[in-house]
């Protein structure tokens, strides 16, 4: 199992630690995975989500692996799992699970009823120190509107302020101007 | 002997034992290319100043009815940015939408893959007309100017001059450091939903930047893209310049600087242009452009002009750098000088990050001083290396330049002549590499045009793979012979500009060409690190 993780990474052309990539198992009937590397401490730790997009109600699942990067020994201790919605101003959080290693691999299943983003949190204790994980999850098809809100109202707050100021700079110049030409036609 | 050169370049490509690369240059090419080198290096330093390297410019004005007529109407160029804009926003609403596939989402695909590999190849044949149709200044454009094309009314902008400290390409310079590091480092080439942030920040900064600062502030002073494409036009075979000079140097009206008035009629001659067109977005003045670094081919002078005396000019590949290192004066302009050598270090950083053994060292690098999650810190000063060791060894050639020389020239002076000497390595390699990306990994760019959201895509399986890497657009052995003459020709120009700018600090034909050994070993390090670049295989992006 574990050496198929790896047989998958080197499908995977530029992937980036950290960043989520997706792959189709070698059997077609596998549905696809979502999968993140990342190396944390003494750890090299890969994260994999199956299927790649669940849908809400439907049951998912996700399975860690983590070796040590010194001598590839892997971790066999407790995983606790948490997850968090990752959405602005929520921070609901909630206990998936701990999970002992089961053939090399932490596995930990998950229902969501709701769409959206939210942080899978692996965390485990190794040699007296903490490891927190934190990994993307995206359950459905969630709303960003976020961004292109934020865009907008940006853009409108300074155009609407700059045309605010130069009308208000081009009353007081009209002014200054009939100002000026009175000040001359009494002279 | 050929046999055992070819054993010993073989010997310096490194073969990863896994993974999908792309092939670098064989190593006959890679030895035709060094032994070209050499053949120019020795041309250069051994051969005394010859009068056949006076420039023979040619320069011809394409000016008949068709191409008047759609350089002095705005109909096609709006039709133009009314169509990136369109695709522009589709690339927004894909990455924020669409699937987080990135090779079946459009945001990725044709962000990365088609778009920044296509338009550094393409000032190579059309100059810096990508800024005329740019998305993000048209989008800009018309929310702050409330106009598809003429002038905005007075209330649109507060108008003002960009403070001093910002007149310059450094912020342009710090955006790109920026860019790379988001791109090489952060990832957004592989996440659709990042790709749609980063274009929608791009939207903001210029609209923000178009609101508050007079003209285009922007594209002048922010813009790495544009500023980009600006230094790099100066290579390219087309511009925008005056039809007949003789016309604008007897102008007294500088429609093209000021843009045109209501009635767009110039009273002295009866002559007439379009009405209310805005003025040079980055301050030039078409009858003493010289070159094109700042010239976002936006086609306010051709329109406004009375005369109808701009047009694109057809002109010889390197004419206006090679002219500009003879006759442009040593100017101060250090920033300039920066940005080209910041092209030189991000280019070659580029490149390496696409090695297979870049990640390995990164990892080996960050466990060695505790960096976690996204090896961010690592990668951050992986960067940073990879871009000194390029600035300190041409800082390093100009001193000794400047002790050879015998001048009393200042060394900035002497710093800024030489940078647009090493130009010509980043534009030939950035272009070299673009290729890669371009014909090896557009394979599926057909199916995202017609899925751009990735409804119900997935990701691509080991046989598809498989498929998009053995079936390049371009023929393998076309991409390896034209990578190969791209570098020979940039290290010939390279030597070419050094050689002039020599000249020209010394103000004799019989410069003492040894001076220029330190910059031409320079020039030398810079090539043959991209040629070893090129050589190896190379990660596949997606």
């Amino acid at each position: 199992m574990f050496s198929g993780v790896f047989l998958i990474n080197n499908v995977f052309a530029h992937h980036v630690l950290g960043r989520p990539s997706y792959s189709l198992g070698a059997d077609s009937n596998t549905p696809p995975s979502m999968q993140v590397e990342t190396q944390i401490g003494e750890y090299y730790v890969t994260y994999m989500a199956f299927p790649a997009f669940p849908k809400p109600n439907q049951n998912g699942r996700v399975n860690l692996y983590a070796s040590r990067i010194d001598n590839g020994k892997t971790f066999d201790g407790e995983v606790l799992f948490k997850i968090r919605d990752d959405s602005w101003f929520s921070s609901k959080e909630e206990i998936l699970g701990t999970q002992n290693i089961d053939d090399g691999v932490y596995r930990q299943g998950f229902v969501f009823s709701k769409a959206g983003n939210y942080i899978v949190t692996a965390e485990f204790q190794s040699g007296g120190e903490p490891y927190v994980i934190d990994f993307p999850l995206r359950i459905g098809e969630p709303g960003s509107i976020g961004p292109i809100g934020l865009a907008v109202f940006i853009i409108i707050l300074a155009l609407v302020a700059v045309n605010i100021t130069q009308r208000r700079r081009l009353n007081r110049m009209k002014a200054q101007q009939h100002h000026r030409d009175n000040s001359e036609d009494e002279t | 002997m050929i046999e055992s050169i070819i054993s010993f370049i073989n010997k310096l490509i490194y073969v990863p034992d896994s993974g999908m690369v792309h092939p670098g240059l064989p190593a006959g090419w890679v030895a035709f290319v060094f032994f070209s080198m050499v053949v120019i290096a020795l041309r250069y330093t051994f051969f005394a100043y010859s009068s056949s390297e006076n420039v023979n410019s040619f320069h011809y004005p394409i000016f008949n009815k068709i191409i008047k007529r759609i350089v002095t109407r705005p109909w096609i160029l709006i039709s133009l940015r009314l169509f990136a804009a369109i695709v522009f926003l589709v690339v927004i609403y894909a990455g924020l939408f669409g699937t987080p596939i990135p090779e079946k989402n459009i945001a990725t695909v044709l962000t990365w893959t088609i778009w920044w590999s296509g338009v550094v190849i393409s000032i190579f044949f059309v100059g810096s007309a990508w800024c005329a149709i740019c998305p993000w200044d048209a989008i800009a454009t018309w929310l702050v100017r409330r106009k598809l094309w003429k002038r905005g009314n007075k209330t649109s902008s507060l108008n003002l001059r960009v403070p001093k400290i910002l007149r310059s390409v450094w912020p342009a310079l710090l955006m790109f450091v920026g860019l790379t590091w988001l791109e090489l480092g952060v990832g957004v080439t592989v996440s659709p939903y990042a790709t749609a942030l980063m274009a929608l920040l791009m939207v903001v900064l210029a609209t923000i930047s178009l609101a508050i600062y007079e003209r285009k502030a922007f594209c002048r002073y922010f813009c790495a893209i544009g500023r980009t494409i600006g230094v790099y036009s100066t290579i390219a075979p087309i511009a925008l310049r005056p039809v007949n000079e003789k016309t604008c140097a007897d102008c007294k009206t500088l429609e093209c600087y000021h843009g045109s008035l209501d009635s767009g009629i110039d009273n002295t001659t009866n002559a007439k242009g379009l009405a209310n067109i805005e003025p040079c977005p980055t301050h030039l003045v078409m009858g003493s452009l010289t070159q094109n670094t700042y010239c976002t081919s936006c086609g306010a002078c051709s329109m406004s002009c009375p005369h109808e005396n701009v047009s694109w000019q057809i002109r010889g590949v390197a004419d206006e750098v090679i002219h500009a290192s003879r006759t442009t004066t040593l100017r101060g302009r250090v920033d300039e000088a920066w940005f080209i050598l910041g092209l030189v270090s991000l280019t070659i950083f580029h490149g390496i990050t696409m090695m297979p053994y870049w990640e390995g060292a990164i990892q080996n690098f960050a466990y060695t001083i505790g960096d976690s999650g996204q090896l961010l810190t690592s990668f951050s000063a992986g960067m940073l290396v990879s871009m000194l060791i390029p600035i300190i060894l041409f800082v390093i050639a100009i001193k000794l330049t400047q002790q050879l020389i015998k001048t009393k020239e200042e060394y900035k002076r002497i710093f800024s002549a030489f940078a647009l000497s090493i130009l010509p390595l980043a534009f030939t390699y950035h272009i070299a590499h673009n290729l890669t990306h371009l014909v090896r990994e557009s394979a599926g760019f057909w199916n995202v045009v017609f899925n751009p959201f990735g409804i119900n895509a997935l990701p691509l399986g080991m046989h598809e793979l498989h498929m998009r890497h053995m079936n390049p657009l371009v023929a393998d052995n076309i991409i390896f012979a034209i990578q190969g003459l791209l570098i020979i020709f940039g290290f010939w120009l390279a030597l070419r500009i050094a050689r002039q700018r020599l000249y020209q600090i010394e103000n004799s034909k019989n410069s003492n060409n040894f001076a220029l050994i330190p910059i031409l070993v320079f020039i030398a390090i810079i090539s043959f690190a991209d040629l070893w670049l090129l050589m190896q295989p190379m990660v596949m992006r997606m």
